[in-house]
């Protein structure tokens, strides 16, 4: 997804892991896991 | 690049998607006692750092029902007098909360799929004293004008879309310029198998 907001024109784009973001059902939560699933924070700016 | 054709053979699954995604968070905000993939309510609002005072002052139907994957206020920075968008406003918490921070003189505008979230938004921000006006539209075409926005607020919504590209592009559209995001979203490293991608019920937690 960062590459999308560089391709829609937003500069300064940031990300930062959520800490503590996991699936509450374990078999949901393993398998996510597995794919490498994290949650994220962005923020980025439309150029003035 | 998208490529055209497999987007059109992923339309009636795009259907499907749309549709689980409109029952799941309409059960959530219908029925936070019950258990769903992901952690929701004051547990999650608590697990991702929001303000305690915040939750404190939260109406109690909003909190139950947050579905959010993470704090989008953390690094929002909203000023009073500022006009934000709420894309996938749900049961409203987060643009309660934005509507706290940008005041009387600033505009919190909720966009959702379900008509029935809307209503709920707009009664949740009334019982605290502030305003949340929500209007019912896709993310993937934002029912506003273009630069509408000084801020774009989302938690945990993008991901659910089948055309993030779009997505992303239509908040591009409604910021003003030097407005700005804060969108806290769920990303794999990896790409889903197509059996995860068919699961309309995975796909929507």
């Amino acid at each position: 997804m960062f590459g999308l907001f560089d391709d829609a024109g937003f500069t300064r784009v940031r990300s930062t892991v959520v800490p503590g973001f996991r699936f509450k059902k374990e078999s949901t939560r393993n398998a996510a896991e597995g794919y490498g699933v994290k949650a994220v924070l962005f923020t980025a700016l439309k150029p003035a | 690049m998208t490529d055209p054709s497999l987007v059109d053979a992923q339309e009636p699954l795009e259907g499907v998607i749309k549709d689980e995604v409109f029952r799941m968070y309409q059960e959530v905000a219908d029925h936070p006692e019950n258990e769903f993939h992901f952690f929701h309510g004051r547990a999650a609002a608590e697990m991702f750092g929001y303000d305690a005072d915040w939750l404190a002052r939260a109406p109690a139907g909003a909190l139950a029902s947050f579905a959010g994957v993470g704090n989008p206020h953390e690094r929002s920075a909203l000023q009073p007098g500022e006009t934000v968008v709420d894309l996938g406003a749900g049961a409203g918490l987060d643009g309660i909360i934005a509507s706290w921070q940008v005041g009387p003189t600033g505009r919190v505008i909720g966009i959702d799929l379900n008509p029935a979230m809307c209503l709920k938004a707009q009664a949740h921000a009334a019982e605290t004293g502030s305003t949340v006006e929500c209007h019912e539209g896709r993310m993937e075409e934002i029912p506003l004008p273009d630069e509408t926005a000084d801020v774009v607020l989302s938690n945990g919504v993008i991901n659910l879309s089948f055309r993030k590209r779009r997505v992303i592009k239509e908040i591009f559209r409604v910021l003003k310029p030097g407005g700005r995001i804060s969108i806290t979203d769920i990303v794999s490293a990896r790409q889903l198998s197509q059996s995860i991608v068919n699961d309309p019920k995975l796909w929507a937690s």
